[in-house]
Protein backbone atom coordinates (compact mmCIF):
# COMPACT_ATOMS: atom_id res chain seq x y z
CA UNK A 1 0.00 0.00 0.00
CA UNK A 2 2.19 2.85 -1.40
CA UNK A 3 0.86 6.28 0.43
CA UNK A 4 1.76 9.30 -0.72
CA UNK A 5 1.05 13.05 0.25
CA UNK A 6 -0.07 16.13 -1.62
CA UNK A 7 1.29 19.56 -1.13
CA UNK A 8 0.81 23.06 -1.28
CA UNK A 9 2.75 24.85 -3.67
CA UNK A 10 1.45 28.87 -1.81
CA UNK A 11 1.73 29.98 1.40
CA UNK A 12 -1.59 31.33 3.00
CA UNK A 13 -4.72 29.86 4.74
CA UNK A 14 -5.63 26.16 4.17
CA UNK A 15 -9.28 25.39 3.84
CA UNK A 16 -11.31 22.49 3.44
CA UNK A 17 -14.35 23.84 2.55
CA UNK A 18 -15.74 26.10 -0.54
CA UNK A 19 -17.63 28.32 1.72
CA UNK A 20 -18.09 27.85 6.19
CA UNK A 21 -21.63 26.45 5.34
CA UNK A 22 -20.47 24.08 2.68
CA UNK A 23 -19.53 20.54 2.97
CA UNK A 24 -15.64 19.81 2.66
CA UNK A 25 -14.04 19.01 -0.19
CA UNK A 26 -13.15 15.59 0.15
CA UNK A 27 -12.97 13.29 3.86
CA UNK A 28 -11.20 10.98 4.94
CA UNK A 29 -12.04 7.28 3.33
CA UNK A 30 -13.12 9.03 -0.32
CA UNK A 31 -11.86 8.08 -3.14
CA UNK A 32 -10.77 10.86 -5.07
CA UNK A 33 -9.71 11.28 -9.12
CA UNK A 34 -6.79 13.11 -9.94
CA UNK A 35 -7.16 16.84 -10.54
CA UNK A 36 -10.24 16.82 -7.99
CA UNK A 37 -9.76 19.66 -5.64
CA UNK A 38 -8.82 18.83 -2.10
CA UNK A 39 -8.71 22.36 -0.45
CA UNK A 40 -8.42 26.19 -0.67
CA UNK A 41 -5.26 28.56 -0.29
CA UNK A 42 -6.22 31.93 0.61
CA UNK A 43 -3.27 34.57 -0.05
CA UNK A 44 -3.37 38.19 -1.30
CA UNK A 45 -7.10 38.19 -1.33
CA UNK A 46 -8.05 35.37 -3.45
CA UNK A 47 -7.91 31.58 -3.13
CA UNK A 48 -6.25 28.96 -4.97
CA UNK A 49 -7.16 25.48 -5.48
CA UNK A 50 -5.22 22.66 -4.45
CA UNK A 51 -5.23 19.76 -6.28
CA UNK A 52 -4.76 15.69 -6.42
CA UNK A 53 -2.00 15.49 -9.05
CA UNK A 54 -3.23 11.45 -8.83
CA UNK A 55 -6.08 9.64 -7.83
CA UNK A 56 -6.77 7.29 -4.85
CA UNK A 57 -8.09 6.93 -1.13
CA UNK A 58 -7.73 10.06 1.47
CA UNK A 59 -6.45 8.73 4.21
CA UNK A 60 -5.81 11.56 6.31
CA UNK A 61 -5.39 15.25 7.04
CA UNK A 62 -2.08 16.57 7.61
CA UNK A 63 -3.77 20.41 8.30
CA UNK A 64 -6.19 21.51 9.97
CA UNK A 65 -9.02 23.96 8.45
CA UNK A 66 -8.08 27.73 8.42
CA UNK A 67 -4.46 26.38 9.34
CA UNK A 68 -1.29 29.09 7.66
CA UNK A 69 0.47 26.65 5.64
CA UNK A 70 3.99 27.35 4.52
CA UNK A 71 5.35 26.09 0.45
CA UNK A 72 5.41 22.76 0.17
CA UNK A 73 3.71 22.12 2.95
CA UNK A 74 2.10 18.68 2.76
CA UNK A 75 -1.69 18.79 3.24
CA UNK A 76 -3.17 14.86 2.50
CA UNK A 77 -2.19 11.31 2.48
CA UNK A 78 -3.69 9.52 -0.10
CA UNK A 79 -3.10 5.87 -0.71
CA UNK A 80 -4.28 3.39 -3.79
CA UNK A 81 -8.20 3.47 -3.93
CA UNK A 82 -9.08 -0.15 -2.58
CA UNK A 83 -5.96 -0.77 -0.31
CA UNK A 84 -6.69 -0.83 2.64
CA UNK B 1 10.65 37.20 -27.78
CA UNK B 2 9.59 35.66 -24.86
CA UNK B 3 7.31 32.69 -24.74
CA UNK B 4 5.69 32.21 -21.53
CA UNK B 5 4.38 28.43 -21.04
CA UNK B 6 3.19 28.78 -17.49
CA UNK B 7 2.31 32.22 -16.40
CA UNK B 8 2.47 30.77 -12.51
CA UNK B 9 0.87 32.23 -9.48
CA UNK B 10 0.97 35.78 -10.53
CA UNK B 11 3.31 36.92 -12.96
CA UNK B 12 2.96 40.38 -14.27
CA UNK B 13 5.47 43.35 -16.84
CA UNK B 14 6.70 45.88 -14.54
CA UNK B 15 9.42 48.69 -15.04
CA UNK B 16 10.58 51.27 -12.20
CA UNK B 17 9.96 53.74 -10.93
CA UNK B 18 6.60 52.50 -12.62
CA UNK B 19 3.45 55.04 -13.42
CA UNK B 20 4.84 58.08 -11.26
CA UNK B 21 3.53 61.76 -10.82
CA UNK B 22 0.26 60.86 -12.00
CA UNK B 23 -1.24 60.06 -7.99
CA UNK B 24 -3.48 63.53 -8.68
CA UNK B 25 -4.85 61.77 -11.19
CA UNK B 26 -5.75 58.15 -8.99
CA UNK B 27 -3.06 56.22 -10.56
CA UNK B 28 -0.63 54.60 -8.42
CA UNK B 29 2.45 54.05 -9.53
CA UNK B 30 2.91 50.20 -9.53
CA UNK B 31 5.81 49.16 -10.17
CA UNK B 32 8.44 46.02 -8.68
CA UNK B 33 7.48 45.14 -5.20
CA UNK B 34 11.63 44.79 -4.46
CA UNK B 35 13.01 47.16 -6.74
CA UNK B 36 16.34 46.24 -4.76
CA UNK B 37 16.80 42.64 -6.67
CA UNK B 38 14.87 44.17 -9.86
CA UNK B 39 17.12 46.93 -10.52
CA UNK B 40 19.96 44.37 -9.85
CA UNK B 41 18.54 42.08 -11.96
CA UNK B 42 18.75 44.82 -14.71
CA UNK B 43 22.21 46.25 -14.02
CA UNK B 44 23.23 42.11 -14.49
CA UNK B 45 22.21 42.24 -17.95
CA UNK B 46 23.38 45.66 -18.89
CA UNK B 47 20.11 47.26 -19.25
CA UNK B 48 18.93 50.00 -17.68
CA UNK B 49 18.07 49.72 -13.92
CA UNK B 50 14.54 50.62 -14.58
CA UNK B 51 13.65 48.40 -17.84
CA UNK B 52 10.85 46.22 -17.84
CA UNK B 53 10.66 42.78 -16.56
CA UNK B 54 9.04 40.50 -15.04
CA UNK B 55 7.68 40.27 -11.59
CA UNK B 56 7.06 36.20 -10.50
CA UNK B 57 5.23 36.50 -6.65
CA UNK B 58 5.14 32.55 -5.12
CA UNK B 59 6.59 30.93 -8.13
CA UNK B 60 5.69 28.86 -10.98
CA UNK B 61 6.88 30.51 -13.87
CA UNK B 62 8.18 28.92 -17.58
CA UNK B 63 9.57 30.40 -19.99
CA UNK B 64 10.56 29.56 -23.52
CA UNK B 65 13.75 32.06 -25.19
CA UNK B 66 13.45 32.10 -28.58
CA UNK B 67 16.46 34.86 -29.15
CA UNK B 68 20.28 35.03 -27.82
CA UNK B 69 19.81 37.22 -24.81
CA UNK B 70 21.51 37.69 -21.29
CA UNK B 71 19.54 37.40 -18.37
CA UNK B 72 18.85 37.20 -14.38
CA UNK B 73 16.76 36.11 -11.93
CA UNK B 74 17.32 38.03 -8.01
CA UNK B 75 15.04 37.78 -5.04
CA UNK B 76 13.23 35.02 -3.53
CA UNK B 77 14.84 31.26 -4.26
CA UNK B 78 12.23 29.31 -6.51
CA UNK B 79 14.22 26.66 -7.91
CA UNK B 80 15.05 28.33 -10.69
CA UNK B 81 16.47 25.55 -13.45
CA UNK B 82 17.46 26.57 -17.26
CA UNK B 83 17.06 23.71 -19.24
CA UNK B 84 16.80 21.42 -16.03
CA UNK B 85 20.21 22.71 -14.49
CA UNK B 86 19.77 24.50 -11.50
CA UNK B 87 21.19 28.28 -11.69
CA UNK B 88 22.04 30.71 -8.88
CA UNK B 89 20.30 33.72 -8.22
CA UNK B 90 21.66 37.39 -8.20
CA UNK B 91 24.21 36.12 -11.46
CA UNK B 92 23.67 36.67 -15.29
CA UNK B 93 23.09 33.86 -17.73
CA UNK B 94 23.18 33.45 -21.23
CA UNK B 95 19.77 32.02 -23.10
CA UNK B 96 19.87 30.56 -26.64
CA UNK B 97 16.66 29.97 -28.87
CA UNK B 98 14.70 26.76 -28.02
CA UNK B 99 16.19 27.51 -24.20
CA UNK B 100 13.07 26.91 -21.27
CA UNK B 101 13.69 28.55 -17.54
CA UNK B 102 11.32 27.24 -15.18
CA UNK B 103 10.76 28.73 -11.45
CA UNK B 104 9.40 26.31 -8.95
CA UNK B 105 7.80 26.80 -5.70
CA UNK B 106 9.45 28.82 -2.77
CA UNK B 107 11.96 26.86 -1.12
CA UNK B 108 12.46 29.31 1.67
CA UNK B 109 12.15 32.86 2.87
CA UNK B 110 10.99 35.65 0.49
CA UNK B 111 8.17 36.14 -1.50
CA UNK B 112 9.08 37.32 -4.96
CA UNK B 113 11.50 36.80 -7.72
CA UNK B 114 12.65 39.16 -10.97
CA UNK B 115 13.82 37.98 -14.26
CA UNK B 116 15.26 40.14 -16.19
CA UNK B 117 16.33 40.30 -20.53
CA UNK B 118 19.02 41.83 -22.12
CA UNK B 119 16.96 44.33 -24.26
CA UNK B 120 13.72 44.06 -21.68
CA UNK B 121 10.37 43.61 -22.03
CA UNK B 122 9.00 45.87 -25.03
CA UNK B 123 5.11 45.81 -24.76
CA UNK B 124 3.73 49.17 -25.68
CA UNK B 125 4.18 51.82 -22.66
CA UNK B 126 0.79 53.25 -21.50
CA UNK B 127 1.42 56.45 -19.74
CA UNK B 128 4.60 56.47 -20.08
CA UNK B 129 5.24 53.40 -18.14
CA UNK B 130 5.20 49.57 -19.04
CA UNK B 131 4.26 48.72 -15.43
CA UNK B 132 1.21 46.37 -14.97
CA UNK B 133 -1.26 48.42 -12.67
CA UNK B 134 -3.56 44.96 -12.10
CA UNK B 135 -6.54 46.40 -10.11
CA UNK B 136 -7.18 48.93 -12.96
CA UNK B 137 -5.99 46.57 -15.96
CA UNK B 138 -3.19 49.51 -17.25
CA UNK B 139 0.23 48.61 -18.62
CA UNK B 140 2.15 45.25 -18.70
CA UNK B 141 0.60 42.95 -20.92
CA UNK B 142 -3.09 44.01 -21.78
CA UNK B 143 -2.75 45.06 -18.20
CA UNK B 144 -3.00 41.67 -16.61
CA UNK B 145 -0.73 38.58 -15.42
CA UNK B 146 0.59 36.30 -17.68
CA UNK B 147 -0.29 32.89 -18.54
CA UNK B 148 0.46 30.41 -20.91
CA UNK B 149 0.74 31.20 -24.36
CA UNK B 150 1.60 35.23 -23.73
CA UNK B 151 4.30 36.09 -26.37
CA UNK B 152 6.38 39.33 -25.07
CA UNK B 153 8.23 41.42 -26.80
CA UNK B 154 12.13 42.16 -26.08
CA UNK B 155 13.95 45.27 -27.39
CA UNK B 156 17.13 45.71 -28.74
CA UNK B 157 19.87 44.35 -26.27
CA UNK B 158 22.23 48.31 -26.17
CA UNK B 159 25.70 46.21 -25.12
CA UNK B 160 27.36 42.59 -26.21
CA UNK B 161 25.38 39.62 -24.99
CA UNK B 162 29.72 38.36 -23.95
CA UNK B 163 30.00 41.80 -22.04
CA UNK B 164 27.00 41.30 -19.45
CA UNK B 165 27.25 37.49 -18.89
CA UNK B 166 28.22 35.77 -16.25
CA UNK B 167 28.54 38.26 -13.63
CA UNK B 168 27.27 38.59 -10.13
CA UNK B 169 26.10 41.20 -7.64
CA UNK B 170 29.24 41.33 -4.55
CA UNK B 171 27.76 38.77 -1.99
CA UNK B 172 27.92 41.30 0.79
CA UNK B 173 25.26 43.11 -1.21
CA UNK B 174 22.71 40.00 -1.70
CA UNK B 175 20.02 40.25 1.20
CA UNK B 176 19.29 37.44 3.28
CA UNK B 177 15.66 37.66 4.00
CA UNK B 178 14.26 36.82 7.86
CA UNK B 179 12.57 33.54 7.60
CA UNK B 180 8.90 32.21 8.25
CA UNK B 181 7.49 34.01 11.93
CA UNK B 182 10.51 36.20 11.57
CA UNK B 183 10.96 39.83 12.13
CA UNK B 184 11.55 42.61 9.21
CA UNK B 185 13.38 45.61 10.61
CA UNK B 186 11.68 48.45 8.23
CA UNK B 187 12.20 52.31 8.27
CA UNK B 188 9.75 54.60 8.51
CA UNK B 189 9.54 58.33 9.29
CA UNK B 190 6.92 59.61 11.52
CA UNK B 191 3.33 61.08 10.13
CA UNK B 192 1.93 62.88 8.88
CA UNK B 193 -0.59 62.25 10.76
CA UNK B 194 0.50 61.13 14.05
CA UNK B 195 1.26 62.77 17.61
CA UNK B 196 0.27 64.62 19.36
CA UNK B 197 -2.96 65.94 16.83
CA UNK B 198 -4.21 62.32 15.95
CA UNK B 199 -2.52 60.29 18.37
CA UNK B 200 -1.10 60.12 21.97
CA UNK B 201 2.87 59.97 22.02
CA UNK B 202 2.25 56.46 23.98
CA UNK B 203 0.28 55.05 20.63
CA UNK B 204 2.95 56.19 18.56
CA UNK B 205 6.09 54.44 21.11
CA UNK B 206 3.68 51.41 20.78
CA UNK B 207 3.15 52.00 16.76
CA UNK B 208 7.07 51.88 16.89
CA UNK B 209 7.56 49.00 19.68
CA UNK B 210 5.06 46.29 18.43
CA UNK B 211 5.95 43.57 16.01
CA UNK B 212 3.20 43.62 14.13
CA UNK B 213 2.23 40.54 12.02
CA UNK B 214 1.70 40.84 8.43
CA UNK B 215 -1.96 39.29 7.58
CA UNK B 216 -2.35 36.78 5.07
CA UNK B 217 -4.71 39.13 2.80
CA UNK B 218 -1.84 41.35 2.22
CA UNK B 219 -1.06 42.44 -1.62
CA UNK B 220 0.49 44.64 -3.99
CA UNK B 221 -2.54 47.22 -2.99
CA UNK B 222 -1.94 46.95 0.49
CA UNK B 223 -0.32 45.27 3.49
CA UNK B 224 -2.87 44.15 6.42
CA UNK B 225 -1.33 44.24 9.84
CA UNK B 226 -2.93 43.26 12.87
CA UNK B 227 -6.00 45.74 14.79
CA UNK B 228 -4.42 47.48 17.71
CA UNK B 229 -6.65 49.24 20.60
CA UNK B 230 -5.30 52.74 20.17
CA UNK B 231 -5.80 55.56 22.70
CA UNK B 232 -6.14 57.99 20.10
CA UNK B 233 -5.94 61.84 20.98
CA UNK B 234 -9.61 62.65 19.58
CA UNK B 235 -12.78 60.93 20.55
CA UNK B 236 -13.94 61.56 16.80
CA UNK B 237 -13.16 62.57 13.36
CA UNK B 238 -14.81 65.72 13.35
CA UNK B 239 -16.06 66.56 10.20
CA UNK B 240 -14.13 63.62 8.55
CA UNK B 241 -16.25 61.29 10.15
CA UNK B 242 -17.30 59.43 13.58
CA UNK B 243 -14.40 57.35 14.31
CA UNK B 244 -10.55 59.04 15.07
CA UNK B 245 -9.01 57.57 12.67
CA UNK B 246 -11.29 59.79 10.04
CA UNK B 247 -10.14 62.82 8.78
CA UNK B 248 -11.19 64.77 5.52
CA UNK B 249 -10.14 62.99 2.72
CA UNK B 250 -6.40 63.48 1.36
CA UNK B 251 -3.90 62.31 -0.73
CA UNK B 252 -1.98 59.34 0.30
CA UNK B 253 2.02 58.59 0.36
CA UNK B 254 3.02 55.37 -1.27
CA UNK B 255 4.27 53.54 1.89
CA UNK B 256 1.89 54.80 4.05
CA UNK B 257 0.97 53.48 6.76
CA UNK B 258 -2.67 53.63 7.06
CA UNK B 259 -4.81 53.70 9.92
CA UNK B 260 -8.54 52.39 9.29
CA UNK B 261 -10.43 52.30 12.11
CA UNK B 262 -7.85 50.42 14.36
CA UNK B 263 -6.08 48.24 11.51
CA UNK B 264 -2.87 49.87 10.10
CA UNK B 265 -2.17 49.15 6.27
CA UNK B 266 0.50 49.76 4.80
CA UNK B 267 0.08 50.97 1.49
CA UNK B 268 2.08 49.43 -1.33
CA UNK B 269 2.95 50.02 -5.18
CA UNK B 270 -0.91 49.51 -6.53
CA UNK B 271 -2.43 51.18 -3.41
CA UNK B 272 -5.20 53.85 -3.26
CA UNK B 273 -4.09 57.25 -4.07
CA UNK B 274 -6.87 59.47 -1.24
CA UNK B 275 -8.74 58.87 1.17
CA UNK B 276 -9.80 59.61 4.85
CA UNK B 277 -8.11 57.97 7.33
CA UNK B 278 -4.87 59.24 9.03
CA UNK B 279 -1.41 57.76 8.21
CA UNK B 280 0.24 57.92 11.19
CA UNK B 281 4.13 57.00 9.29
CA UNK B 282 5.73 56.39 6.11
CA UNK B 283 7.95 53.63 4.72
CA UNK B 284 11.20 55.03 3.75
CA UNK B 285 11.29 54.45 0.24
CA UNK B 286 14.51 52.38 0.37
CA UNK B 287 12.99 50.14 2.80
CA UNK B 288 9.70 49.53 0.34
CA UNK B 289 11.46 46.29 -0.99
CA UNK B 290 11.53 44.79 2.45
CA UNK B 291 7.48 45.02 1.38
CA UNK B 292 7.92 42.81 -1.64
CA UNK B 293 10.00 39.65 -0.01
CA UNK B 294 7.58 39.39 2.92
CA UNK B 295 5.13 36.48 3.23
CA UNK B 296 1.95 37.28 3.94
CA UNK B 297 0.34 35.31 6.74
CA UNK B 298 4.14 34.86 8.32
CA UNK B 299 6.11 37.59 8.37
CA UNK B 300 6.02 40.41 11.04
CA UNK B 301 7.43 44.04 10.63
CA UNK B 302 9.17 46.26 13.78
CA UNK B 303 9.08 49.79 11.87
CA UNK B 304 12.28 51.67 12.96
CA UNK B 305 11.78 55.58 13.37
CA UNK B 306 14.51 57.24 11.39
CA UNK B 307 14.18 61.09 10.21
CA UNK B 308 13.21 62.32 6.85
CA UNK B 309 17.22 63.22 6.45
CA UNK B 310 18.13 59.67 7.09
CA UNK B 311 14.90 58.18 4.74
CA UNK B 312 16.69 60.41 1.93
CA UNK B 313 20.36 59.42 2.78
CA UNK B 314 19.30 55.60 2.87
CA UNK B 315 17.78 56.12 -0.96
CA UNK B 316 20.91 57.94 -2.16
CA UNK B 317 23.00 55.16 -0.70
CA UNK B 318 21.11 52.09 -2.04
CA UNK B 319 20.94 53.82 -5.35
CA UNK B 320 24.50 54.08 -5.57
CA UNK B 321 25.00 50.43 -4.52
CA UNK B 322 22.81 49.07 -7.50
CA UNK B 323 25.80 49.72 -9.83
CA UNK B 324 27.80 47.47 -12.57
CA UNK B 325 30.14 48.77 -9.70
CA UNK B 326 28.98 46.34 -7.56
CA UNK B 327 28.99 43.47 -10.07
CA UNK B 328 31.88 40.94 -10.17
CA UNK B 329 32.95 38.17 -12.76
CA UNK B 330 31.62 34.59 -11.90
Amino acid sequence: MAERTIRSPLPGIFYRRPSPDAEPFVKEGDVIQPGAVIGLVGVMKTFHEITADSGGRVVRFLVENEEPIRPGQEIVVLTDAGTE
Amino acid sequence: MLEVRNGGFETTVQDYPGRIGMLSLGFAPAGPMDDYAFRFANVLVGNPPGAAGLEITAGGLAVAFHDERAFAVCGADMDARLNGQRIELWRSYRARPGDLLELDYLQGPGFRTYLTVSGGIEVPPVLDSRATYLPGSVGGLDGRKLQAGDRLPLGEPSVDLGRVIDRRVRANLVPGYPGYNEVWEVEATRGPQADPDYMTSEDMDAFFAHHWKLDAASNRTGYRLDIYRWQWARTSGGAGGGHPSNIIDNGYPVGAVNVCGDQPIILCVDGPTLGGFICNAVVAKAAMWKLGQMVPGWSYIHFKEVSLEQAIDLLARQDTTISEENLERS
